[in-house]
This record gives structure tokens, C-alpha cells and sequence, in this order.
């Protein structure tokens, strides 16, 4: 690319005036990005990392504390009860909800691709919960989780199967966070049919000829060549996943601002246990460090992901 | 019979993807006692006769006395003037990143896409903090000035510039047009698409967002309407999904129409830039 021709170059070189102009235009052009960059993103990220170092609320300053808040969140369970709770909510959260979600977008995907008529019309109503606001989601379901009048426990009786107390039973508030979860699958559907259509015909043709039928198609073919897809795709619905909180929010709304984390903390989700911690409790140096627990724990994750990847390629 | 049963399987996931739509519009039309029905009644009809029976008072109620219309409203007006100021930033930095040379900017633009990889979360305590320190908490200037840039849309954006050809502009340099009339005049007009998909994407996502006015407001006749909409379910009218539901729909009815000019633009700008997720 450096090898563009030289005469090019020298035609397209300003004088020094104007090179000069240049950059007092390209300074003011970026000016206001970078000025939002540096008040409200590189100072909050450098300053969350030095208050989770310290002790503070909003009645006193902050005094240093060193590791405290880091130990004290992993080993205290008289300060912190329900730190250990939280992440176990969240990885359990997480490892039920990203394949649900990502196994409903694949079979849309799949089911979308093979059709002509109408596509469009199924895409675009799969795509409807995802541009829906978290608060009315909340709102949505836990109507219609109701035990007594939602439209869940109707429909499920209709089949023989008893009613539940969706979002009061321990055990099922997870699965019905993933429902919710895999019931916005629609950017996860969209990209997997990008991914579909990036699939050359010839080469499942080629498979067909070879007497391969749809199943070994799917398996021998379309899998391998999703696997950019799937990969892309589980990494960014692991991180949101991990960071969980709008929705649990809303939907274990009390009275007031106050907010519970479910039954016996069945959904307490680790950035609701933090917001907690921040705003209700007010332990903004605990939370602080907690945000940089998700944060270096978000980062492990994904390499981990990465590298397991590149061994399978390898 | 293979198709047939391709499309019976799409019917049922998107009956599964529409009805909870379909049941909050139904409810919210309902008068109180109409919805606690054993058997689920999906249209408000009336029980005796059949005939419509369904009601606007729902609406009238949380709009009011919920406080939803006044929050609608707050959430038109602050959308309306973030999403296009937002617009503007992100532009000209990118045009600055994709089009000018200048020393440090391409340093410049890795730190950018660095603080991409920060989760909101840890920024969020910090940012309330600047935000109250620059006497902007509590008020719609607290919902604009502290979202006015993206990083991901600067990014998205250069990427775009940077796909134009050069020799366009060259012409209107040597025509003695200056870098901002190549922008206006050249550079926008040819970025329409990229334009649409990021204008779109961050409605969607300040219309809903529900995280930062709960950590910035507090006064109630500043809520946007997804705040006011989670303080109606946490309020004592919480458990009465009637009210619930119209709020809910007045908080849905929006994107689903902004979806539905857009459908296009979405779809295929999702299917490249992964949303903001």
C-alpha cells in the first residue's frame, strides 16, 4: 500500500500553509470527540481503577485501602453475603442463556434461508423483541410469567403441564431469564443468515452430488463454514450475557427504587449485586472494584475463547 | 411437504417472537377485572354480547397520572436533539481520522478504540461523579452532554469514509474547495447508508435505555420513558397489568414504527456492524 507511485504523492502534497491549516482543521474536527473521550471514558475507566483501591462513599473522601476491597469481596461473607451468590447467578445465567439464544437464531437462520416467499416478513417480526426497550420487556414478561393470569401458565395447562410461579421459584428464574434472553435472539439470527448466505452454493451442491443428505450438509458443510460466525457470535453474547442487568432490573423492581435480586437471590446478577453495592449501600470503592472483577474476568474469557479456537483450527 | 413444514416451524417461532406484542396491546385495552380470566381472552370483548369492549382509559390513566406522557415527551425531545448532535461529533472526528493527516492520529485512534473495550458498568460510578461535578446531574443536559460521542460510530463511520475514492475529492481540492466543503458537499451526501444505520442504532438505543437516566435523575418530571415506565412497575400500580401494558406500549409502539420504515437499513446494517451489543 506505502508503494503508491511517487509522482502521485507529490502531486497530492499540500504547500506548508496549508498542511499547516490542515491540522489546526483536524484538531478542531475531533475536538469534541476527544474531549467526551477523555471526561467520560479514559478519566471514569482510571479513576473507577483507583477508587477500587480505596474506601468511599458519598459522605466521606476516599482513603486508600490497597487490596482490601478486592480481598474482602472474594473472602468476607459477613460484608459481602452474596458476592459468591451473584457470580454463581451470573455463570449459571450465562451458560444457559448464550446457547439457547444462540441455538434459536441458527435454527431461524437455518429454517429462514431455505425459504424464498416471505422471508422478509419472518425476518423483520424475529427481529421485533430485539429494538423492544429492556423496561417494557421487563414489563412484558412478568405479565405474562403471572402464575395466576399470565398468558405462560394458560398455555402451558392447555398441554397438561401445571402452572408455575415463574419468577418466584429459585430454580426457575434462570431458565426463565434465558427464555426472555433467547426470545431476543434477533441480532444473533440476522447475523447467522449474513453468515448462511456467505456459503457458496456450488459447495453444497457439490455435497449433495456426492450423496450427502440435509443433516450431513448441515453437519460436514454449513457448521465449519459458520464457525467465524458462531465464534464472533459467542464471544459478544458472552459479554453481554456476563453484564446481565437492565432486564433482571426491571423485573425485580420493588417498591420504589428499591429492587431485590428474585427469590433466595436466585437473580441477583453480578452487575445488579454491584449496582447494589454502589447506590443503595453505598460502597463505591467495593463497587468499583467489583466493575474491575468483571472487567479483568471479561478479558481471561474472552482469550480463553480465542485461543481454544485457534487450537481447533490449528 | 418439506417446505410445508419449514414454514409451519418459522410460524410458531415468530407466534412465539409476536404474541407476548400482541397480548401487552390486548391488556392494555382491557378494563381491570377483563384480564383476570381463567381462560386467556385475547380481544376485549365484552363477555355477554361479544361485542368491543376495550377502553382508553388505560392510557389516559398512566399518561396522566403515571406520569407517561410527560416522559414520552422528555424522551422526543432529548432523543431529537442527542441522536443528531451525536451525529455530528462522531462525523467530523471521523472524517478528521479517515481524511486529514495529521501528527498522532493514528495513536490517536487506537486509544479511541481501546476505551471501547471498558464495560459501561465500570465507567458508570465515575461518570455520574463528572456528571455532578459539571452541574448536569439531574437534568436533560445530564442525559445529552455525557452520550454525545460514540466510539463505535466514529469507527464505523471512518471505516466508511475511508472506502470513499479519494479522486472525488481531489477534484473539488483542486477546484479550491476547503476540507469542510468536501465534507458537506462530497463526503455526506455519499454516506448515506452508514449514516442511516448509526442515526438508527442510536435512537434505538438512547430511546430505550434504561441505565443511565435511573443513575442521573431523580426528579420525576425529568424521567424518560423507560425510567418512568420501570417506576410504574415498581410503583403500587404494579401489579395491575392494564396500566402496565399501555405504558409498556407506549414505550414499544415507537421502535416498531421506526422499524418498520427502516426495516431495510436495519436488517442490513445489523448484518455488518453487530449492532452496538
Amino acid at each position: 500500500m506505502s508503494s503508491t507511485p511517487v509522482v502521485a504523492g507529490r502531486r497530492r502534497r499540500r504547500s506548508a500553509p496549508g498542511r499547516r491549516r490542515d491540522h489546526v482543521i483536524a484538531w478542531l474536527l475531533i475536538a469534541p470527540a476527544l474531549v467526551y473521550f477523555v471526561v467520560f471514558l479514559l478519566y471514569p475507566a482510571l479513576s473507577a481503577l483507583y477508587y477500587s483501591f480505596t474506601d468511599w462513599n458519598l459522605r466521606t473522601t476516599a482513603s486508600w485501602v490497597g487490596f482490601q476491597n478486592y480481598v474482602d469481596l472474594f473472602t468476607d461473607e459477613v460484608k459481602y453475603p452474596h458476592f459468591w451468590k451473584s457470580v454463581q447467578v451470573t455463570l449459571q445465567y450465562t451458560i444457559i442463556a448464550v446457547p439457547l439464544t444462540l441455538g434459536t437464531a441458527l435454527i431461524q437462520a437455518l429454517l429462514i434461508n431455505a425459504i424464498k416467499r416471505g422471508s422478509n416478513l419472518f425476518r423483520l417480526l424475529l427481529f421485533l423483541p430485539v429494538v423492544t426497550a429492556e423496561a417494557a420487556v421487563g414489563a412484558i414478561w412478568r405479565w405474562l410469567y403471572d402464575p395466576r393470569y399470565g398468558l405462560i401458565n394458560s398455555v402451558l395447562e392447555v398441554f397438561g403441564i401445571p402452572g408455575q410461579n415463574w419468577l418466584n421459584t429459585p430454580e426457575l428464574v434462570i431458565p426463565a431469564l434465558a427464555f426472555i434472553s433467547a426470545w431476543q435472539c434477533g441480532i444473533a439470527m440476522i447475523i447467522f443468515l449474513a453468515g448462511l448466505k456467505g456459503i457458496p452454493g456450488s459447495i453444497l451442491e457439490a455435497a449433495t452430488i456426492d450423496g450427502a443428505n440435509a443433516f450431513q450438509r448441515f453437519r460436514k458443510v454449513v457448521m465449519p463454514m459458520l464457525r467465524p460466525t458462531t465464534f464472533y457470535l459467542l464471544v459478544t453474547g458472552v459479554i453481554a450475557a456476563l453484564q446481565v442487568f437492565g432486564l433482571v432490573y426491571v423485573i425485580f423492581s420493588g417498591a420504589g427504587r428499591s429492587v431485590t435480586g428474585g427469590p433466595e437471590q436466585s437473580g441477583l446478577a453480578y452487575v445488579l449485586h454491584l449496582y447494589l453495592f454502589a447506590f443503595r449501600y453505598d460502597a463505591m470503592g467495593a463497587a468499583c472494584a467489583m466493575s474491575f472483577i468483571l472487567l479483568v474476568f471479561i478479558m481471561i474469557i474472552t482469550a480463553v475463547q480465542f485461543k481454544f479456537v485457534k487450537q481447533e483450527a490449528a | 411437504m418439506r417446505r410445508l413444514s419449514i414454514y409451519g416451524a418459522l410460524i410458531i417461532l415468530t407466534l412465539i417472537s409476536v404474541v407476548p406484542f400482541l397480548w401487552m396491546l390486548a391488556t392494555s385495552f382491557k378494563h381491570g377485572s377483563d384480564i383476570y380470566t381463567k381462560v386467556p381472552q385475547l380481544l376485549p370483548l365484552d363477555k355477554e354480547t361479544g361485542e368491543w369492549a376495550g377502553t382508553l382509559e388505560n392510557y389516559s390513566y398512566v399518561m396522566e397520572i403515571g406520569g407517561l406522557g410527560q416522559a414520552f415527551l422528555n424522551s422526543v425531545w432529548i432523543t431529537l436533539v442527542l441522536v443528531p448532535a451525536k451525529l455530528l461529533v462522531d462525523a467530523l472526528a471521523a472524517y478528521a481520522f479517515a481524511r486529514i493527516p495529521f501528527p498522532g492520529r493514528d495513536k490517536i485512534f487506537v486509544l479511541l478504540l481501546g476505551g471501547m473495550m471498558v464495560p459501561t458498568i465500570t465507567l458508570l460510578i465515575p461518570r455520574i461523579h463528572v456528571t455532578q461535578a459539571l452541574g448536569m446531574f439531574d437534568s436533560p443536559w445530564g442525559l445529552i452532554v455525557p452520550n454525545i460521542a460514540s466510539v463505535i460510530d466514529i469507527f464505523l463511520l471512518r471505516q466508511f469514509f475511508l472506502s470513499i475514492p479519494k479522486e472525488l475529492e481531489e477534484a473539488a481540492l483542486i477546484d479550491g474547495g476547503g476540507r469542510m466543503q468536501i465534507f458537506w458537499r462530497v463526503i455526506l451526501p455519499l454516506s448515506k447508508p452508514v449514516l442511516a444505520v448509526v442515526t438508527i442504532t442510536s435512537f434505538l438505543f438512547h430511546w430505550n435505555d434504561l441505565v443511565w437516566p435511573l443513575v442521573v435523575l431523580n426528579d420525576p418530571e425529568l424521567y424518560t420513558l423507560p425510567l418512568a415506565l420501570q417506576q410504574l412497575v415498581a410503583s403500587p400500580d404494579g401489579g395491575r397489568a392494564y396500566y402496565i401494558m399501555a405504558g409498556a406500549t407506549l414505550a414499544v409502539i415507537p421502535v416498531i414504527v421506526v422499524l418498520l420504515i427502516f426495516q431495510r437499513r436495519i436488517l442490513a446494517g445489523i448484518a455488518f456492524t453487530g449492532l452496538k451489543a
